[in-house]
C-alpha cells in the first residue's frame, strides 16, 4: 500500500506517460525548426522522472517505517474538517453553474447567502436577519462598483435576463 | 531624473491619484494584518476594482496595496503574536516578546519606522537601478531569458523546505498547464482533446487566483469546527510611545538598516523568492551579526529592526525586476504585472524610457505609499485588532466573490471561472499532498516564456552550445546548476542529522 | 415552483419584454466591444480613443472587453456565440482572414455581418539600428549574398508574418523568421539587435528619430507626409503595398436596424475630427467604409490572404 507521496507520485506518472503519448502525435509545423511537442515532451519525461524519484522515496520511506507504528491520532476531527471543505466546494460549485443562468446579482447574493450559513449556522434571528443583509450588500455593492463605476460588465443571466 | 521624480510627486499627492493610492494603502494594511489573508490575497481581490481606472490611478492603487501590505502584518505579529502575512514572520520572534514585556506601542512603532526606511532606501535603489538595469535587459536575447527563468525556477524548488523532488515536480507541474491550449508559435492545439473550452489554455491570472485563494480559504475552513479555534480577545493595549525616541533607536543602528535592506531588495530583484524569505533572512543575519545574539527572540529591538526594515526592502526591490525585465518575481509581482497588462502597459526594458510619466509615477506612488501608510496604522492599529476577528463565514464568501470578479473580467468569459473554480480543487489537494504552491505558481508564470525563448533561440540560430558560450546565458545556468546542487546538498546533510529522530517526511 | 416552470416564466416575459422593442429601444443598455487582444496592443490602442466616440452617437456605454489567446481566436470565438442582439460587437483586423487559412481556427468573416471599416494602418519594413544596412539597396544586396540568415521577427502566421513573406516574394530574397508575438516584444528583440527586421509602423517614429531603429520602407502607395524621408515600397521597385484594416463585425443574425444603428454612429464616430487625430498618433489613416463597401472589402481580402498563405505553404484548407 503506497503512502500519500507515492500515490501522488503515481497520479504524475500515469498522467505524464499518458500525455507524452499523446504529444508524439501532434503535428510538424512549417517554419518552426522544432514542432509543438518539443517543449511539452521536455516537461513530460522531466514530470515523468520526478514522479519516479518520489514514488521511490516513498517506498523507501514506508520501509524503513513497517518496523514502527503508523497510527495518527486526531483523525476524527480532521474528517469533520474535510466535509466542510467538500460541503464548500460543492456550493462554490453550484454558484459557478448558475452564475450564468441567474445572472451575476441573484446567484451572488444567493451563494453569499449559502456559505455563510453553511460555515456558521446562525444560531439567534439576529444572526439570521445578518446573512440575507451580508449577501444582498455583497451582491448589490460589488455590482455597483463594477458596472457602474469600473465598467466591467458582468454576467447576465440567461434565465432572468438580469 | 530629479525634475521627473519631482513632477511625478506633485502628481502623485493631487486628489486623483492620492484617493486611490490611500484606499490601497489602507486596504494593504487591513489585508496584511489579517490572520490568513496574504499580500497575494489581498491583491487578487483589489484587482478587479483597478480596471476601471486610468492606469496611473490603478497602478498608484496597487503600489499601495502591495506596501501597506508588507509593513501591515507587523501589528498583529507585535500584538498577538499571529504574523497578519508571512514576510511578518520573523517579527513576531521579538515584537511579541517586547509586547508582552510591557512595551507594546514600542513594538508596533519600531516595526513601522523600520518599514518606513527599509521602503524608502528601497525605493532609492528602485529608483537609481530600474534605468541602467532595463538598458542591461534590452541585452538579454532569447537565450539569456531562458537562462534566467531556469535559474529562477531551480532557486525557488531549491529553496522551498521539504522534499525538493516535491519542489521540483511542483513547478513542472506549474509548467505542464501553460503547455494546454494551442501552442504560443503556430498556434496548434496541444492536450485541448478537441474540446473549446481547453483550446484556450488556462489563463494564468484565474489559475493563480483559484489556485491561492483556495488552498487558503479552504485549510481555515477544515479548522473552522476544531476546538479551540476562537482568538482570545486581547486586552486593548497601549500603543502611545514617544515616536523620536523610536526613529532615534533605529537610526542609532545604521549597519543593521543597511544591511537588512540590502538583504531584502536582493532577494527582491531575485525572481521568486519573495517577502516571506526575505524577512526570516535578514532576522538571521542581524542575529549573526550583532554581539548579543542571544537576546535574538527574546524582545529586542534589533530583530524587529531587521525583519521588518527588509520587507519592505523587498518589495523596492521585486518593483524593480517587473519594471526592467517585464517579468513578475512571483505571485503578487505577477499579479501587478497583470494589472499593467489591462492598462495597457507593456512591462519590459523599454517601460521607463518610453512611459516616463508612468514610470515616475509609480516611484512616487511608492514612496507616497510608505507615509501613508504609517499615516494609516497610526490611526487604525488598535480597529485593525479588532477587524482580525471579522468571522470566516463571512470573510470566506466575499473573498470569493471579488475572485469571481476578478477571474471573469480579467477577460470577459464564464471560462475564466470555470478555470478558477478547476484549479481552486487542484491547489487545495496539492497543498494537502505536500507540494509547495511557490514553484507551481513561478512554473505557471514563466512557463510560456520559457517555451517562447526556447524555440526563439533555436529559430534564431541552431547550434545549442549558445546557451553556453554565451557568457550571460551560461553565468546563468552556472549559477542555477550550483543552486540545485546546493540544494540538494542540504537536504542530504539534514536528512542525516535527522534520520534517525524522524523518518517521514 | 419548480426549476423549469421558472424557466419558462423568465422565458416568456425575456420574450415579451425584448421582441418588440429591441429594434426601436436598441441600445438600451451598455454595448460590449471584444477586442481579440491584450490592451496596449496596436488593435487596443485604435479601439480605445474610438469607443467613446462611438457613446456618444449610441448614447450608451460603448465598453471594450479585451479577450485575448491563441492569436486572437480566442475572442472571435466568444464574438461568434454571442447573442446576435447588437450588444457584442467584434473588433477585427485582417488576421481573421489569415488564422483561418492557416488552420488554427475555423472562425472567418463569414461567421459575422460587416459593420463598418474604421481604419487603416499602413506596414513599415523596420530594421535595428544594430544592422549595417542604410537603406533598401545595401539590405537587398546584403539579402541575395546571404539567403535564408536574416533574421525577421513575427507573429507566425499573421499579418506581420505575411507582410514581410510578400517582400521576399516580390524581391526574390528569403529570410529566416523567428517568433516574437506582437509589436512590444519584436521592438524590444529589435532594439537589442536579436533580429534584423521586423514590420511595425510609424508609431515607431520616436525610437527612429533616436537613431534606435531605421525604417527602410512604408507599404502605402504614397510617401506618408509625416515622414517623408521613408520610400514606398512601391517606388523602390518592390511591388507590395500592405496595410492592416481594422472594423467592427456583429454576430450573423444580428437584426438589420440594429446593424443599422451601429453602422450610422460609427460612420458619424469616424468622421470626428477628434478620431482623425488619435489615429494619426497611432500611425494610422481613419477610412470608414459602410456595411455593403465593407463586406466586399472583406470578400477580396479574404481571396487575397488565401493567396499568400498558399504561396507561404502555410494553406491548410
Amino acid at each position: 500500500m503506497p503512502g500519500r507521496d507515492g500515490i501522488a507520485g503515481l497520479i504524475c506518472l500515469a498522467g505524464s506517460l499518458g500525455l507524452l503519448a499523446v504529444s508524439f502525435g501532434l503535428p510538424q509545423v512549417p517554419l518552426v525548426p522544432v514542432g509543438p511537442g518539443f517543449y511539452p515532451r521536455i516537461i513530460l519525461t522531466g514530470i515523468a522522472l520526478l514522479s519516479m524519484a518520489l514514488i521511490a522515496q516513498d517506498w523507501r520511506a514506508r520501509r524503513a517505517l513497517a518496523s514502527g507504528q503508523e497510527s495518527r491520532g486526531g483523525d476524527a476531527v480532521s474528517r469533520a474538517g474535510y466535509g466542510l471543505v467538500l460541503l464548500s466546494f460543492a456550493v462554490f460549485g453550484a454558484y459557478v453553474v448558475l452564475l450564468p443562468l441567474l445572472g451575476y446579482r441573484i446567484a451572488t447574493a444567493l451563494f453569499v447567502a449559502a456559505l455563510q450559513i453553511l460555515l456558521e449556522p446562525p444560531a439567534s434571528w439576529r444572526g439570521w436577519l445578518l446573512v440575507p443583509l451580508v449577501a444582498i450588500a455583497t451582491a448589490a455593492m460589488t455590482w455597483l462598483v463594477f458596472e457602474r463605476y469600473l465598467s466591467v460588465l458582468l454576467p447576465r443571466g440567461t434565465w432572468t435576463a438580469w | 531624473m530629479f525634475e521627473l521624480l519631482g513632477q511625478a510627486l506633485i502628481d502623485i499627492v493631487q486628489w486623483k491619484y492620492l484617493l486611490p493610492l490611500f484606499v490601497g494603502t489602507l486596504v494593504g494594511v487591513i489585508g496584511g494584518s489579517l490572520p490568513g489573508v496574504t499580500i497575494t490575497m489581498t491583491v487578487i481581490v483589489v484587482l478587479p476594482f483597478t480596471f476601471g481606472l486610468d492606469p496611473l490611478q490603478g497602478l498608484a492603487c496597487m503600489t499601495g496595496v502591495y506596501v501597506g501590505g508588507s509593513a501591515g502584518g507587523l501589528i498583529t505579529a507585535c500584538l498577538l503574536g499571529i504574523p497578519g502575512t508571512p514576510s511578518a514572520i520573523a517579527t513576531t520572534f521579538d515584537g511579541f516578546p517586547m509586547a508582552r514585556n510591557g512595551e507594546p506601542g514600542r513594538a508596533v512603532w519600531l516595526g513601522v519606522w523600520s518599514s518606513f526606511f527599509g521602503g524608502l532606501l528601497g525605493g532609492v535603489f528602485l529608483i537609481l537601478v530600474t534605468g541602467p538595469l532595463a538598458a542591461l535587459a534590452l541585452e538579454f536575447g532569447p537565450w539569456e531569458y531562458f537562462s534566467l527563468f531556469v535559474l529562477a525556477l531551480a532557486m525557488v524548488a531549491g529553496l522551498t523546505e521539504g522534499s525538493l523532488v516535491k519542489g521540483l515536480l511542483s513547478g513542472a507541474i506549474g509548467m505542464l498547464i501553460t503547455v494546454i491550449g494551442t501552442d504560443p508559435i503556430m498556434g496548434v492545439p496541444r492536450f485541448t482533446f478537441d474540446s473549446p473550452f481547453l483550446a484556450g489554455g488556462f489563463p494564468f491570472l484565474p489559475v493563480l487566483i483559484g489556485v491561492f485563494a483556495f488552498s487558503q480559504i479552504m485549510s481555515d475552513v477544515e479548522k473552522l469546527r476544531q476546538p479551540g479555534a476562537a482568538t482570545t480577545a486581547a486586552a486593548r493595549p497601549m500603543l502611545s510611545v514617544s515616536q523620536l525616541k523610536v526613529i532615534g533607536e533605529i537610526l542609532t543602528r545604521p549597519v543593521l538598516l543597511l544591511w537588512s535592506t540590502i538583504v531584502g531588495i536582493v532577494i527582491g530583484v531575485l525572481p521568486a523568492i519573495g517577502g516571506s524569505a526575505a524577512n526570516m533572512l535578514a532576522w538571521d543575519q542581524a542575529r549573526k551579526m550583532s554581539k548579543t545574539p542571544d537576546r535574538f527572540g527574546k524582545g529586542t529591538p534589533e530583530g524587529i529592526i531587521a525583519s521588518e526594515s527588509s520587507n519592505n526592502a523587498n518589495v523596492g526591490g521585486s518593483l524593480v525586476t517587473i519594471m526592467a525585465f517585464g517579468i513578475p518575481g512571483d505571485a503578487v509581482t505577477a499579479v501587478m504585472l497583470g494589472a499593467m497588462t489591462i492598462h495597457g502597459i507593456q512591462s519590459g526594458p523599454l517601460f521607463v524610457s518610453q512611459q516616463p510619466k508612468l514610470a515616475y509615477g509609480i516611484y512616487a506612488a511608492y514612496i507616497v505609499a510608505h507615509v501613508l501608510m504609517v499615516a494609516v496604522i497610526a490611526a487604525t492599529a488598535l480597529l485593525l485588532l479588532r477587524m482580525t476577528r471579522i468571522r470566516l463565514a463571512v470573510l470566506a464568501p466575499v473573498v470569493l466573490t471579488l475572485c469571481v470578479v476578478g477571474a471573469y473580467a480579467l477577460n470577459n468569459t464564464m471560462a475564466g471561472i470555470y478555470v478558477l473554480l478547476i484549479f481552486g480543487v487542484v491547489g487545495y489537494l496539492l497543498v494537502k499532498g505536500g507540494f509547495p504552491l511557490a514553484p507551481l505558481i513561478l512554473g505557471l508564470i514563466l512557463g510560456d516564456q520559457i517555451e517562447l525563448n526556447l524555440v526563439r533561440s533555436i529559430m534564431s540560430d541552431p547550434d545549442p552550445w549558445l546557451f553556453i558560450t554565451r557568457p550571460i546565458s551560461g553565468g546563468l545556468l552556472l549559477a542555477a546548476a550550483i543552486s540545485v546542487a546546493l540544494a540538494i546538498w542540504q537536504h542530504l546533510r539534514h536528512r542525516e542529522r535527522q534520520a534517525e529522530a524522524e523518518p517521514d517526511f | 415552483m419548480s426549476k423549469t416552470m421558472v424557466r419558462l416564466v423568465a422565458a416568456a416575459l425575456f420574450l415579451t419584454a425584448t421582441l418588440p422593442a429591441a429594434a426601436q429601444q436598441y441600445p438600451d443598455r451598455p454595448v460590449k466591444l471584444i477586442v481579440p487582444w491584450a490592451a496596449g496592443g496596436d488593435t487596443d490602442n485604435i479601439f480605445r480613443p474610438f469607443a467613446p466616440l462611438m457613446q456618444k452617437h449610441l448614447g450608451q456605454p460603448f465598453v471594450i472587453a479585451n479577450v485575448s489567446g491563441a492569436s486572437g481566436t480566442t475572442g472571435a470565438r466568444e464574438a461568434k456565440s454571442a447573442p446576435p442582439d447588437g450588444y457584442t460587437v467584434y473588433a477585427v483586423h485582417d488576421y481573421i482572414h489569415s488564422v483561418y487559412y492557416v488552420g488554427i481556427t475555423d472562425i472567418n468573416y463569414w461567421d459575422f455581418e460587416p459593420v463598418c471599416l474604421i481604419s487603416a494602418t499602413p506596414s513599415v519594413l523596420t530594421a535595428s539600428a544594430k544592422t549595417p544596412w542604410s537603406d533598401w539597396k545595401s539590405l537587398l544586396e546584403d539579402a541575395k549574398k546571404r539567403p535564408g540568415q536574416i533574421s525577421v521577427g513575427a507573429t507566425l502566421g499573421s499579418t506581420s508574418h505575411f507582410f514581410p513573406a510578400l517582400i521576399e516574394k516580390a524581391a526574390g530574397i528569403k529570410f529566416k523568421y523567428v517568433s516574437y508575438d506582437g509589436l512590444a516584444p519584436r521592438m524590444n528583440a529589435l532594439l537589442g539587435g536579436h533580429i534584423d527586421l521586423t514590420d511595425s509602423n510609424l508609431t515607431q517614429k520616436g525610437k527612429v528619430d533616436a537613431g534606435l531603429l531605421k525604417f527602410i520602407a512604408i507599404a502605402s502607395d504614397q510617401r506618408d507626409p509625416e515622414m517623408s524621408s521613408v520610400p514606398t515600397l512601391k517606388e523602390l521597385g518592390v511591388d507590395v503595398s500592405f496595410e492592416v484594416s481594422r472594423g467592427l463585425l456583429v454576430p450573423k443574425g444580428t437584426p438589420a436596424p440594429v446593424r443599422a444603428k451601429l453602422e450610422d454612429a460609427c460612420k458619424k464616430a469616424t468622421a470626428e475630427p477628434e478620431f482623425a487625430k488619435a489615429m494619426k498618433l497611432q500611425g494610422t489613416q481613419a477610412r470608414f467604409l459602410d456595411a455593403n463597401a465593407y463586406a466586399a472589402f472583406l470578400k477580396k481580402n479574404d481571396e487575397v490572404n488565401k493567396d499568400i498563405a498558399r504561396d507561404l505553404g502555410l494553406l491548410k484548407r
